[in-house]
């Protein structure tokens, strides 16, 4: 049993692990930076110790000072949380060397799926569907030419590093194809060091199904569904919803395939632990891998609403070399779940980033909400990190249950000082094709083409 | 009257170099001296408050408050941690340690060892002045930024 646990992250995703921790009883250690000294992660742990100035790469990157504070706390493991250094194979391979849990996926399976072209090898040769593209990365602007031609456009360049939507170009023709090619090959090497990319066929407007797998030390793999993320602006999430009403309204087959496409996927790579297999889907059914995000991700909640298993608590008994619990037979699906991430944003404004204080604070409740988030009355965000400050949850027994309930609950949702995303996250459940189950990942960009700003400024 | 009003009344006197103030009321008296004594003293953090006594004077006389710290000067400069370890005092547990309160150093002198993850790293005192105060114990941990060191600058 594991007796005291480092939580190597902050914000909402530190509070989750803490709490978590608390309810195993096993006492948590919070890390700050110098910027984050009044935030609820650091009130709530047992423990806290300063790690460095604001800048994630001087506090929250800092493998040096999170190995010191996980030796001087004398802790058993570390949870990464996500983002960070949660998917990092050297962070995990530094935690083992100095006797520390990492939990997470063990170095093999890290390192077998060290990144997206890996991965995508990885998969085809477990018989997972994958787009069209290039055989790992494109080295130079001809290679480039020569797969686009062969494959067809449209096509997508990706940076193999890449992550939240950046280093990725479209192209529909040689011309474009080129210069997105040398553009996103400087946009990875500038926000991920890596300038490596490689070239898939561009599925236009697709779905954005994702399994959740659990796997545990004994090489038990389960999946637990699928969440639909599709919903998303430039290829950042904002609203997630478990069953997927496409999968139920129109390929009910599809949610048995792809996950027995994820486990595969999973054993092959010996996958332990939590992990998410990221999938598009078109609008023929046809699915394709994507890649697979190697720590417990930002919406995880729904699958735990729906299936009714505390995912971080799974990752810290997995860690701990406990064999899963659960079987396939137990797992049930029941109900629907919707998350909307309320970020400190303007959606008036281009979406800025909106830090500053919290005036006054009012969350919602009542039956079938949950709102996982570190912010209070009083607390001003600091600029330095992501803008999400918190996510709602709805549960129902069914779709329409859980959208009413999730547009009730934002109505609820009062947070003044800051600007947010409710009233933006409002118009979306407000809308029809929301409400019909009829969107794709163009949806957020239909909505926002001109025609329906009134519908956002009326909710708000 | 509470606590902060009282550390309000205390930077006011630093301010003014105000030696004495004292207030009465209604049933409350407050007495606020600031004392001069000699000798190196080693005082637990306590902010704010340091060698200021606090007295509540329910009868006319009372014993004189215990001997007080050096007085700290309020421009006295911090070494804080630049790292995050276990605090040492000396190179080694047979070692005097590196420096005392009164100790003189310059910005290379060493200070002291933070220890991380097996690491002894050397931490430099980066002025020239002399240790006032010595803000914690040999061998407890330290996180970033922590205050180490109190060194009045020469």
């Amino acid at each position: 049993m594991f007796e005291k646990i480092l939580v190597a992250n902050r914000g909402e995703i530190a509070v989750r692990i803490i709490r978590a921790c608390k309810e195993l009883n096993i006492r948590t250690v919070a890390v700050y930076s110098e910027a984050d000294i009044n935030s609820m992660h650091v009130q709530l742990a047992d423990e806290a110790i300063c790690i460095g100035k604001a800048q994630s790469s001087d506090s929250y990157l800092r493998i040096d000072r999170l190995i010191s504070a996980a030796e001087i706390a004398d802790v058993d493991a570390i949870h990464p949380g996500y983002g960070f250094l949660s998917e990092n194979a050297h962070f995990a391979d530094v935690c083992e060397n100095c006797n520390i849990r990492f939990i997470g996926p063990n170095s093999q399976a890290m390192n077998a799926l060290e990144n997206k072209a890996v991965s995508r090898a990885l998969a085809k040769k477990a018989g997972v569907p994958v787009p069209p593209g290039s055989d790992g990365i494109v080295e130079n602007e001809q290679e480039a030419l020569a797969t686009s031609k062969r494959i067809g456009y449209p096509v997508i360049i990706k940076a193999i590093a890449g992550g939240g939507g950046r280093g990725m170009r479209a192209a529909h023709n040689d011309i474009s194809l080129v210069k997105g090619y040398h553009t996103a090959r400087s946009e990875a090497e500038a926000a991920f060091g890596n300038s490596a990319v490689y070239i898939e066929k561009f599925i236009e407007n697709p779905h954005h199904i994702e399994i959740q797998i659990l796997g545990d030390t004994r090489g038990t793999i389960l999946h637990l569904g699928e969440r639909d993320c599709s919903i998303q602006r430039r290829n950042q999430k904002i609203v997630e919803e478990t069953p997927s009403p496409l999968i139920d309204n129109k390929f009910k087959d599809l949610r048995k395939k792809i996950g027995k496409a994820a486990v595969r996927l999973a054993e092959i790579a010996h996958y332990t632990n939590a992990g998410t297999v990221e999938f598009i889907v078109d609008d023929h059914g046809n699915f394709y891998f994507l890649e697979v995000n190697k720590r417990i991700q930002v919406e995880h909640p729904i699958t735990e609403e729906v299936t009714g298993i505390d995912l971080v608590k799974q990752q810290i008994l997995i860690a701990m070399g406990e064999p899963l619990r659960i079987s396939e037979r137990d797992i049930h699906f029941r109900g629907h779940a919707i998350e909307c991430r309320i970020n400190a944003e303007d959606p008036f404004d281009e979406f800025r980033p909106s830090p500053g204080r919290i005036d006054m604070l009012y969350t919602p409740g009542g039956r079938g909400v949950r709102v996982d988030s570190h912010v209070y009355a009083g607390y001003t965000i600091p600029s330095h990190y992501d803008s999400l400050i918190g996510k709602l949850i709805t549960f129902g027994k069914d779709r329409r249950e859980a959208m009413d309930k999730m547009s009730r609950a934002l109505s609820e949702y009062i947070i003044t000082g800051i600007k947010t995303t409710i009233p933006f996250q409002q118009a979306i459940l407000q809308d029809p094709n929301f409400r019909r189950g009829v969107y794709s990942t163009n949806f957020i960009d239909q909505l926002l083409g001109g025609a329906r700003r009134d519908l956002i400024e009326e909710k708000a | 009257m509470d606590l902060k009003d009282i550390k309000a009344i205390i930077d006011l006197m630093k301010k003014n170099s105000i030696s004495e103030f004292e207030l009465e009321k209604q049933d409350f008296k407050i007495k606020l001296k600031r004392g001069f004594n000699g000798g190196p003293q080693l005082l637990p953090q306590d902010e704010g408050l340091q060698g200021y006594p606090v007295q509540h004077i329910p009868s006319a006389s009372q014993p004189a408050p215990p001997s007080l710290p050096a007085q700290a000067a309020s421009n006295d400069l911090e070494i804080r941690s630049p790292m995050v370890g276990t605090f040492y005092r000396a190179p080694s547990p047979e070692s005097g340690n590196y420096v005392e309160i009164g100790s003189e150093v310059n910005p290379d002198t060493v200070v002291c060892i933070i220890e991380a993850m097996k690491v002894m790293n050397e931490i430099k005192a980066e002025v020239k002045g002399v240790v006032t105060q010595i803000l914690l114990e040999n061998a407890k941990p330290v996180e970033f930024g922590q205050p180490l060191f109190k060194i009045r600058p020469t």
